[in-house]
């Protein structure tokens, strides 16, 4: 059994060492307390001593290279044990890449599956020697919303694009079986892209809470008015109007990090979470509201009502999901207090609204019941900085709590 | 207008004189000439009747003498005449490829913009039925290489007419290739003054599965082919290019973005073509549109064989080009 | 059209036997003033060559260039002998050919030196010398490629002037070849049509006894009797002297006179001599230093120094303050052409077609035309 030596930890916050000088070579007999290495640590140059007598067969990281603390740097073989030359080298300390095979995509079954969120290592290619094509990735976006009926092949495909965390709404009975379901498409989607959100984007939150009496007293004056022509307006369709108007001063809320840069958008498109019901596989997918700046609150009500039960009904198509700039997830009318959310890729902020709650407040130094919201942003730090944050929600707090000016 | 001159049906080769007809009326410069255009009425009796219109000035008679005569009209043209040069076959340009190539299509570049050259050649182009490989030539893959010329392939009598009056009145040197076989075909051509412009290809069908590209008369096939594979659930798009040069790539690439497949009939020999060009154009374009390469049926790559069942088997034909949408719809 | 009456052609206006000019009579001699005007231009056509080869030497000139030194007096000649409006298309040695027709010589240098300047904004180099207003329809580059057009060109004047204009073809076209186009089919092609058409061409068969390095009996059949090749036609024909300007002009203005008059092509063999190579990188190995001296002794710019020296009292002193003139001409355009920008990259997509489509761009007329008017 050859004996393993390791980067050692020579410092309290040393992580990673490099080995600046081998004294030994590989065949050379080494006794316990001989030095074998010079290591330069975060601190200072140390040298590395044998514990161990024997021979030294490896020598695995070699001088001016960095490796991990723990990391094997070279093995010793104790007396007895089989010839240096016989010892088979292990493979050295390099990131192997991993070379994918035998996945023949077409061009735009590639395309398709990164439009769906398709993960191409689950599906089973029908084209020649195995190659997925066009048929294979919809016939997976089809099986998602496969409910709609008697849709032939051509009818879009209802796409899924999650943006917060689900929240259990119904908790497991204690009588229920213990069962094991395998995860529908759409599941894994969401897995696989919150996974990706959370792990890949530096999330943070910022909350802050609204006074709604203006707001909740336009409303009620204007769904009165409004209720012969049949419209209703809900606090998210103010809400959407208030996020899409506060950009305009706020343009990082209307970006996306690209690595290198940071992309401003032009079009305004705010997405609305909208929960799928259970047979429709549930799930959530984000409808769009494009141009919602240049929108009207009733046009923006029109729209978020059409794609609402559209989603629940027939699913959404490509054009009615893609494309967002900024997502709003409201909870509210669960009685959710408030909650964070997770940011809807290529976002860099999702608004988390909760239920606007009779609250007690402090109105010109008195004591009064006011309804009061809580709102939490999650936010991209790469591209939003606390400060930017702060004045975002002063600007939607503003439009909130004078509502008139969303009338203009 | 009347429900009769709307439906007024005439043939193809009619379509064409009337075109040259109208234009020479309209334009003292403009002339026909080749061999048997005058006293025998046209070798395919498309100028049947204009020798006694306009006179042996205006419709030339002229020898068996490509080269010399075709030198000689660009000659003219480079003055500003403008002659439609009639090759009884497409087959017979070859001997005059270097006044055709040399100068007709490069007079304006080496002049530095001081010569053009207003003039059409036309003729049939492709098999003929069993004329054996010399006189079977498909010039379009051959002639489309050279900057400086355009190019027209009309399919059906509306287009002989609209395309031919755009050629005549063109200031540069247009190919424009007939086909002997679609000359007795009939079509609607309204009594009305219209022409049809270069560059605007024609969905001649509307589909969802496979884009189907062709020029001329293997459009004929190709909608034979359309609807054969209709009752197999595949929809073609049939795009008709029209024009070579300038080529509408962008009417194809729109179809093939949504159809996300394409197959080009080009009846030419399939090396270095007009088909390896369109196909190489919407590999690069729709690279990620694309659900599988784009298919190609040409003409076997071999001398046209004489025999009626080898040159049958030899053109692009309706059974090729099912195979061929099958295969790249992956319905193979 | 012929004249039905006219000896040896049927009503049909087919010619069946050569038609013949009944006699060449000779032109009368210009004046003095018109001489000396031939001459200058041999001496600025020889001067602009000498030029040319050392330029070429010196890699301002690219690709093959052709030089007409020796040959002078048959531009000269032939081309006094026409209207400024009768169209001319030559080959590739052409550059004589212009500069007697009226090329500001910096246009025919800047040309060759591939810059925007150039007669063609150069696109088209040494073997392509084109001028609209001078009614110069190209230097062509494949052996023979020219004769067709010059049918075509009088075709058209033909044409112009009897069916869109109603009245008398007036114009006569100058076609000239070496005599290696004689062995290219086309040319035959393009004489059956003149003769068949009655179109007025001259071709002007420059015969300097060497198509590249095969002199001419090595490449030609019936080489000492090249009546022969027109005479299949029905094309009237004359041999002139290529070396004697004056010869060369009496005989080929009547020769064209005749063609304008009677609507009828020519064949008129121009007996001459090129002192240089083929083209720039050829060191005439196929012939000898004697033959070359022989001709040189017979040179075309001494044979009218010595008219005009003989005959009008011009002096040596004249001849050299001439010359100095012609060498400061010749020296500012070199310098013109090397001022000229090197055509810019805009260019490459002009002149493909006329209109704008695509990478193309439509078309523009060079320098040289717009100030056509001014020169």
């Amino acid at each position: 059994m050859p004996i393993e030596i390791t980067m050692p930890r020579l410092s309290d916050t040393m992580e990673v060492g490099t080995i600046l000088h081998w004294h030994v070579a590989v065949g050379d007999s080494v006794s316990s307390g001989d030095l074998l290495a010079d290591i330069e640590t975060d601190k200072a140059t140390m040298e590395l001593q044998s514990f161990d007598d024997g021979q030294v067969s490896q020598l695995i990281v070699s001088e001016g290279n960095q490796v991990d603390v723990g990391t094997v740097i070279a093995t010793l073989l104790e007396d007895g044990e089989a010839k240096v030359e016989e010892v088979p080298e292990a493979p050295t300390p390099t990131i192997q890449k991993v070379v994918e095979t035998g996945h023949r995509v077409s061009p735009v079954a590639r395309r398709l599956a990164e439009v769906y969120g398709v993960d191409l290592q689950t599906v089973q290619g029908s084209g020649p020697s195995g190659r997925i094509i066009k048929r294979d990735i919809l016939q997976v976006v089809d099986t998602v919303s496969e409910t709609t009926a008697a849709a032939k092949t051509t009818s879009a495909p209802t796409p899924v694009v999650p943006s917060t965390p689900i929240q259990p709404l119904v908790s497991a009975s204690p009588w229920q079986e213990e069962r094991t379901v395998p995860l529908s498409n759409m599941r894994q989607i969401i897995a696989k892209r919150l996974v990706e959100s959370k792990q890949t984007i530096p999330h943070y939150q910022v909350t802050m809470s609204f006074d709604m009496d203006p707001l909740l007293e336009m409303r009620k004056t204007l769904n009165k008015q409004l209720a012969s022509v049949g419209i209703k307006l809900s606090v998210n369709d103010f809400l959407v109007r208030c996020c899409a108007l506060s950009m305009a001063t706020n343009p990082e809320f209307n970006a996306s990090f690209g690595g290198d840069s940071i992309h401003y958008h032009g079009p305004v498109n705010v997405g609305i979470a909208i929960a799928l019901p259970e047979e429709r596989g549930g799930g959530l997918v984000v409808g769009t509201i494009k141009h919602a700046d240049q929108k009207s609150l009733r046009t923006i009500s029109q729209e978020s009502q059409y794609l609402s039960k559209k989603a629940r009904e027939n699913g959404l198509s490509p054009d009615e999901i893609g494309d967002t700039t900024f997502t709003i997830s409201n909870l509210g009318m669960f009685g959710v207090d408030n909650f964070t959310a997770i940011i809807n890729p290529p976002n860099s902020a999702i608004l988390a609204v909760g239920a606007a709650i009779e609250k007690p407040v402090v109105r010109g130094g008195e004591l009064a019941v006011g309804n009061e919201m809580s709102a939490t942003l999650s936010l991209d730090h790469r591209v939003i900085d606390g400060a930017m944050a702060a004045i975002y929600l002063k600007t939607l707090k503003e439009l909130i709590e004078n509502p008139a000016s969303l009338l203009v | 207008m009347s429900v009769a001159t709307a439906q007024r049906v005439i043939e193809f080769r009619e379509a064409l004189r009337e075109a040259m007809i109208e234009e020479m009326r309209n334009d003292e410069r403009v002339f026909l000439i080749g061999e048997e255009v005058a006293q025998y009425n046209g070798a395919y009796k498309v100028s049947k009747g204009m020798l006694d219109e306009f006179g042996s000035r205006r419709v030339i008679d002229t020898p068996i003498s490509e080269s010399g005569f075709s030198g000689m009209c660009i000659g003219s043209a480079m003055r500003g005449l403008r002659p439609i040069v009639e090759f009884m076959s497409w087959s017979f340009s070859l001997v005059a490829a270097d006044p055709i190539l040399n100068n007709a299509a490069k007079m304006l570049y080496m002049s530095g913009g001081q010569f053009g050259c207003p003039i059409v050649f036309r003729g049939n182009d492709g098999a003929g039925g069993q004329l054996a490989s010399t006189h079977s030539w498909c010039v379009e893959s051959l002639y489309a290489n050279v900057p400086g010329l355009k190019m027209a392939i009309p399919y059906d009598p509306y287009d002989a007419k609209g395309l031919l009056k755009t050629a005549i009145r063109d200031d540069n040197p247009v190919f424009f290739l007939e086909s002997e076989r679609l000359l007795s075909t009939t079509g609607h051509v309204p009594e009305e003054e219209y022409t049809v412009p270069f560059g605007q290809a024609l969905i001649r069908s509307e589909g969802t599965d496979c884009t189907l590209i062709s020029f001329g008369r293997p459009l004929h096939f190709c909608l034979e082919a359309s609807e054969e594979l209709a009752k197999e659930g595949i929809y073609c798009e049939v795009i008709d290019g029209r024009t070579i040069r300038p080529l509408d790539i962008d009417t194809m690439v729109h179809s093939v973005r949504k159809t996300n497949a394409c197959v080009v009939v080009d009846q030419s020999w399939s090396f270095a073509s007009v088909g390896s060009e369109i196909a190489s154009q919407i590999h690069a374009i729709c690279f990620d549109d694309l659900d599988n390469y784009v298919h190609r049926v040409h003409s076997d790559d071999v001398p046209t064989p004489y025999s009626h069942n080898l040159e049958q088997a030899y053109l692009p034909n309706t059974r090729k080009i099912c195979e061929a949408v099958r295969a790249a719809t992956y319905n193979a | 059209m012929n004249d039905a009456n006219t000896t040896g052609v049927e009503a049909s206006g087919v010619p069946q036997t050569m038609q013949k000019m009944s006699k060449i009579d000779l032109a009368p001699i210009p004046n003095e003033g018109v001489l000396l005007g031939w001459l200058r231009q041999m001496l600025l056509i020889r001067e602009f060559e000498v030029r040319t080869m050392q330029a070429y030497q010196n890699q301002l000139i690219g690709g093959f260039c052709h030089i007409y030194i020796g040959q002078e007096a048959v531009a000269v000649g032939s081309i006094a002998a026409v209207n400024d409006d009768d169209p001319i298309v030559l080959a590739y040695r052409d550059h004589g050919h212009a500069l007697a027709r009226g090329m500001d010589p910096k246009y025919c240098m800047a040309e060759m030196f591939g810059r925007i300047g150039g007669c063609a904004k150069g696109k088209g180099g040494s073997m392509h010398m084109f001028d609209a207003d001078h009614y110069l329809y190209g230097g062509h580059g494949i052996v023979s490629a020219q004769t067709p057009l010059g049918a075509g060109l009088a075709f058209a004047t033909k044409y112009e002037d009897e069916i869109l204009k109603g009245g008398k073809s007036s114009h006569v076209t100058l076609c000239f070849l070496g005599d290696g186009a004689l062995n290219q089919g086309c040319f035959y092609e393009a004489m059956n049509l003149a003769s068949l058409q009655d179109l007025p061409v001259i071709y002007v068969l420059e015969n300097n006894r060497y198509s590249m390095g095969t002199a001419i009996d090595r490449g030609t059949s019936m080489a000492e009797e090249l009546h022969v090749k027109s005479e299949a036609f029905g094309i009237e024909h004359a041999i002139v002297d290529g070396k004697n300007v004056i010869d060369m002009y009496r005989k080929f203005k009547s020769i064209a006179d005749w063609c304008r008059e009677e609507s009828r092509p020519f064949f008129v063999e121009a007996q001459t001599y090129r002192y240089k190579g083929h083209s720039m990188s050829d060191p005439r190995k196929y012939r000898t230093k004697e033959e070359e001296s022989r001709e040189e002794e017979n040179d075309c710019i001494d044979l009218l120094t010595t008219f005009l020296t003989e005959e009008f009292d011009f002096t040596k002193d004249a001849l050299k303050q001439m010359n100095k003139q012609v060498k400061v001409q010749i020296r500012d355009s070199v310098t013109w052409a090397n001022n000229s920008p090197e055509t810019p990259m805009d260019e490459m997509y002009k002149d493909v077609y006329t209109d704008t489509w695509g990478p193309y761009t439509g078309t523009s007329k060079p320098e040289m035309l717009e100030e056509g008017g001014e020169t």
